[in-house]
C-alpha cells in the first residue's frame, strides 16, 4: 500500500501534537470521571430527600440527562450561550456538560444499588439514634458504593470513549489531532485505524484497573 | 420566528433521526442475536472470534469508528454511503453491547427446559429459536431499552456524514438566526420526547408479549 | 417510678387503628413479655416507644420525661433504648466489631481505642469476641443475635427491647435465648420482649401481657391465662387444648 512511509513521516512529525492531544483526552477523562462521581453523589443524596419537591426535581434531572444526547448539551453551551454574551472555552463546556451528564448516570446506578439494600439496617440505624446524614455516610454510602463499582468503573470507560465527542466543539484532544494528521496526507484509513487502536489500548488498561478495584472493594456477604 | 416555528423547522430532521435510529437498532439486533446465538451453539473455534468482536466493538468510540468507515474505507477503495456508515459503526457497536445483554439473558434460561426440548428430538437451532430466544428476549428488555436509548443519543453523529437529522437542522438554524439557546433547548426537548415515545413503545410491546412468571414482572 | 409509662396510647394508620388505648408500665430491672397474635400491634407498640413510629395520641413517659413533646431530642431518646430487630439488622458491610463500635464512635464520639475496648467488653460478655473480625454473612443466626445485643448494650441503654427474638432462629435455640435473657436480667438489664413464642415466654417470665387488636386484654401468669381466663380465644392462644377445638 502506497503512502506508508509518508504516513509514518507525518506521524512522527506531528507526534508532539498528538501526544499533547492524548494528554488532553486523559486529562478530560479523569476530570469528568471525578466531578461526575462527586456531583452524582450529591444528586444521589438528594434523591432520597424528605421533601417531595426536591425528590421530583432530582428525578426530573436524572430523567432528562439520561434521555437527551450529550452532544446537544455541549452544543447548547458552546453555540448557544454566546447569544447571552457568555463565551466559554471548549474545555469548560466539555467539563460542565460531561459532568452533568455523567452525574445523572452515576446517580441512577447508585439508586439501583440502594434499592437492593436491606431496609431493616436503615431502620436499625434510626433506632440506634443516628441522624439522616450519619445514616447516609456510614450505612448507605459504603454499601451502595461497593455494590456500584462495576457500573461506576464502566462509566469511566465510557467517559474515555465519549471524550472524543469534545472534538466536535473544537476541543483539541487526541481525536482532533488525529483529524489533523489525516488531513495532511489524506491517509484517513491509517489515521483512524491508529486512533481506534489507541483507544482500544487505553480502554484495555482501564478494564484491568477496574477489575483491580472490584477485587479491592469486595466484602463477604455484600452483593457480589 | 417563534418557538413553535423553530420546532417545526427542527422537525424536518425528525424523519432522518428516526430512520438512523431504527436502522442502527435493527442492525444491532441482528448482529447481537447472531453473535449471542452462535456463541450459545457452542462452536468452540468460533468463540474466540466472537469474544474478539465484542471486545473490539465495545472498546472503540462511536465517532472514531464512524469516521474510519465513512472517510477511511474510501481510501482503501470501498465507498460507503452515510446511512450504511452509521449502520456499520453505531449498528455494529450496538450489536456488540446487545450480544452481551443477550448472553446474560440466555444464561438465565432454565437448563431443564432445554434438556426437555432435546429429549423431544429438536435440533440445536430449533431449540435456540423456539425455546431460548423467546425467553431471552423478554428477560433482555431492560438491557435492550438501555441500548436503543443509547443509539438514539448517538444518532446526532450522523450529521458529520451529511445526514440532515435534527442536530444538523439545529446547526444551520443557529448559524442563520443566532438563537442557539432556544434552538438547542428545543432540540433537547425533541430528543427527550422521542425517548419517551420509544420507551412507551417498548413497554407496550413488553406488555403485549408478557408471560406470567417470566422476566421483569 | 416506672422506667416506661404508657397511657392511652393510640396509633392509627389512615383509618386502620392498630393501637387502641394501651396502658403499660415497665419498671427498672424488670423483664416483661408482651404476647399476642399477628397483627395485634406488638411491633407498633415497640416502635412507638422510640418514636420510629409516631403515636397518634396518648402519653409515653421514659424516665419521667414526656417523649412526645416537639422539643424532645428524639435521637437522644433512641440512644437510650436498645432495639434488637427480628432479623437482627446487622450492618453487613461492617465486621462484628465494627457493628458494635459504630454507635460508640459516631454517636458518643469515643476515640477508636476507647470504642473498641468498650465493644470488646460487650462482645466478650456475650461470648462473641472471638468472631470480632467476621462479617455478618459469616456467622449464624444465634451469633448475629448476640452481636445485635452487644451493639445495643454497648450504648448503655435504659432498656433493651426485643422484637420477636426467636422467629428468625431454629426452634432448638429457644432454650439458649431464654437462658441468655435470664442472665442479662439477673445482671440488671431491663428487658422488654415482644413475641408469639410460648416456649420462650414460659422460660423467661412469670407474667405476660396479652395484646390483642390494639388493646391489652390480660396481664397474668401463663398458667392462669391458659386455664382461667374468661375469654376462650385468650385461653386458646395460651395453649388450652379444649378452648382450641
Amino acid at each position: 500500500m502506497n503512502g506508508w512511509s509518508g504516513f509514518q513521516r507525518d506521524l512522527l512529525e506531528q507526534m508532539p501534537l498528538i501526544l499533547a492531544g492524548l494528554r488532553q483526552t486523559l486529562q478530560l477523562t479523569v476530570i469528568i470521571s471525578v466531578t461526575g462521581l462527586l456531583f452524582g453523589l450529591v444528586v444521589f443524596y438528594f434523591s432520597n430527600s424528605p421533601y417531595r419537591w426536591v425528590r421530583s426535581l432530582i428525578q426530573g434531572y436524572i430523567s432528562f440527562f439520561i434521555g437527551t444526547p450529550l452532544i446537544v448539551l455541549l452544543f447548547l453551551m458552546y453555540y448557544g450561550l454566546p447569544q447571552w454574551g457568555l463565551k466559554l472555552s471548549p474545555f469548560l463546556v466539555a467539563v460542565i456538560g460531561f459532568t452533568m451528564n455523567v452525574a445523572a448516570y452515576n446517580a441512577a446506578y447508585l439508586t439501583t444499588a440502594r434499592n437492593g439494600l436491606d431496609p431493616s439496617e436503615i431502620e436499625s440505624a434510626r433506632a440506634q439514634g443516628f441522624g439522616r446524614g450519619q445514616i447516609f455516610r456510614w450505612i448507605t454510602l459504603p454499601q451502595v458504593l461497593r455494590l456500584s463499582v462495576p457500573a461506576l468503573t464502566n462509566q469511566c470507560i465510557g467517559n474515555l470513549k465519549d471524550s472524543s465527542v469534545a472534538f466536535l466543539i473544537q476541543y483539541t484532544e487526541f481525536f482532533a489531532r488525529i483529524q489533523e494528521l489525516a488531513a495532511t496526507n489524506f491517509q484517513f484509513f491509517k489515521a483512524y485505524l491508529l486512533a481506534a487502536v489507541v483507544y482500544l489500548g487505553l480502554v484495555s488498561i482501564l478494564v484491568l484497573m477496574a477489575r483491580q478495584v472490584e477485587k479491592w472493594t469486595r466484602l463477604p456477604g455484600l452483593g457480589r | 420566528m417563534n418557538f413553535f416555528e423553530i420546532v417545526a423547522q427542527l422537525a424536518q430532521g425528525l424523519v432522518s433521526t428516526v430512520v438512523v435510529t431504527l436502522v442502527c437498532s435493527g442492525t444491532g439486533m441482528g448482529v447481537g442475536l447472531t453473535v449471542a446465538g452462535l456463541r450459545r451453539m457452542g462452536y468452540a473455534h468460533l468463540v474466540p472470534l466472537l469474544d474478539g468482536f465484542t471486545y473490539i466493538f465495545r472498546g472503540v468510540p462511536v465517532l472514531v469508528l464512524l469516521f474510519l468507515v465513512y472517510f477511511g474505507l474510501p481510501s482503501v477503495g470501498i465507498k460507503v454511503g452515510p446511512l450504511l456508515a452509521m449502520a456499520l459503526s453505531l449498528g455494529l457497536i450496538a450489536g456488540a453491547y446487545l450480544a452481551e445483554v443477550f448472553r446474560g439473558a440466555l444464561d438465565s434460561v432454565e437448563a431443564s427446559e432445554i434438556l426437555a426440548a432435546e429429549a423431544m428430538g429438536m435440533s440445536r437451532l430449533q431449540i435456540l429459536t423456539s425455546i431460548e430466544f423467546p425467553q431471552m428476549l423478554r428477560l433482555a428488555v431492560p438491557g435492550m431499552i438501555n441500548e436503543f436509548t443509547s443509539i438514539l443519543k448517538y444518532s446526532p453523529f450522523a450529521y458529520t456524514v451529511g445526514i440532515a437529522e435534527i442536530t444538523k437542522q439545529a446547526m444551520t438554524l443557529t448559524a442563520t438566526t443566532l438563537r442557539g439557546i432556544e434552538i438547542y433547548i428545543a432540540v433537547g426537548v425533541l430528543y427527550f420526547l422521542i425517548y419517551r415515545i420509544l420507551l412507551a413503545g417498548v413497554h407496550f410491546l413488553e406488555k403485549r408479549y408478557q408471560v406470567p412468571g417470566l422476566g421483569t414482572t | 417510678m416506672a422506667l416506661i409509662q404508657i397511657r392511652n396510647l393510640v396509633k392509627k394508620f389512615g383509618t386502620h387503628t392498630v393501637l387502641d388505648g394501651v396502658n403499660f408500665d415497665l419498671q427498672k430491672g424488670e423483664m416483661k413479655v408482651v404476647m399476642g397474635p399477628s397483627g395485634c400491634g406488638k411491633s407498633t407498640l415497640l416502635r412507638c416507644i422510640n418514636r420510629l413510629v409516631e403515636p397518634t395520641s396518648g402519653t409515653i413517659l421514659v424516665r419521667d420525661q414526656d417523649i412526645m413533646g416537639p422539643e424532645v431530642d428524639v435521637r437522644a431518646l433512641r440512644q437510650s433504648i436498645g432495639f434488637v430487630f427480628q432479623q437482627f439488622a446487622l450492618y453487613r458491610h461492617l465486621t462484628v466489631l465494627g457493628n458494635v463500635v459504630l454507635g460508640l464512635r459516631k454517636l458518643r464520639g469515643m476515640s477508636r481505642a476507647e470504642a473498641e475496648a468498650q465493644a470488646l467488653f460487650q462482645l466478650n460478655h456475650l461470648e462473641m469476641a472471638d468472631h470480632r473480625d467476621k462479617y455478618p454473612s459469616q456467622i449464624s443466626g444465634g451469633q448475629k443475635q448476640r452481636v445485635a445485643i452487644a451493639r445495643a448494650l454497648a450504648m448503655d441503654p435504659a432498656v433493651v427491647v426485643f422484637d420477636e427474638p426467636t422467629s428468625a432462629l431454629d426452634p432448638v435455640m429457644v432454650r439458649e435465648v431464654a437462658e441468655l435473657f435470664n442472665r442479662l436480667n439477673q445482671e440488671g438489664v431491663t428487658l422488654l420482649c415482644v413475641t408469639h413464642d410460648l416456649a420462650l415466654a414460659s422460660q423467661i417470665a412469670k407474667r405476660v401481657i396479652f395484646l390483642d387488636q390494639g388493646v391489652i386484654r390480660a396481664d397474668d401468669t401463663l398458667e392462669n391465662l391458659a386455664k382461667h381466663h374468661p375469654n376462650a380465644q385468650v385461653r386458646a392462644f395460651f395453649g388450652d387444648k379444649e378452648a382450641q377445638s
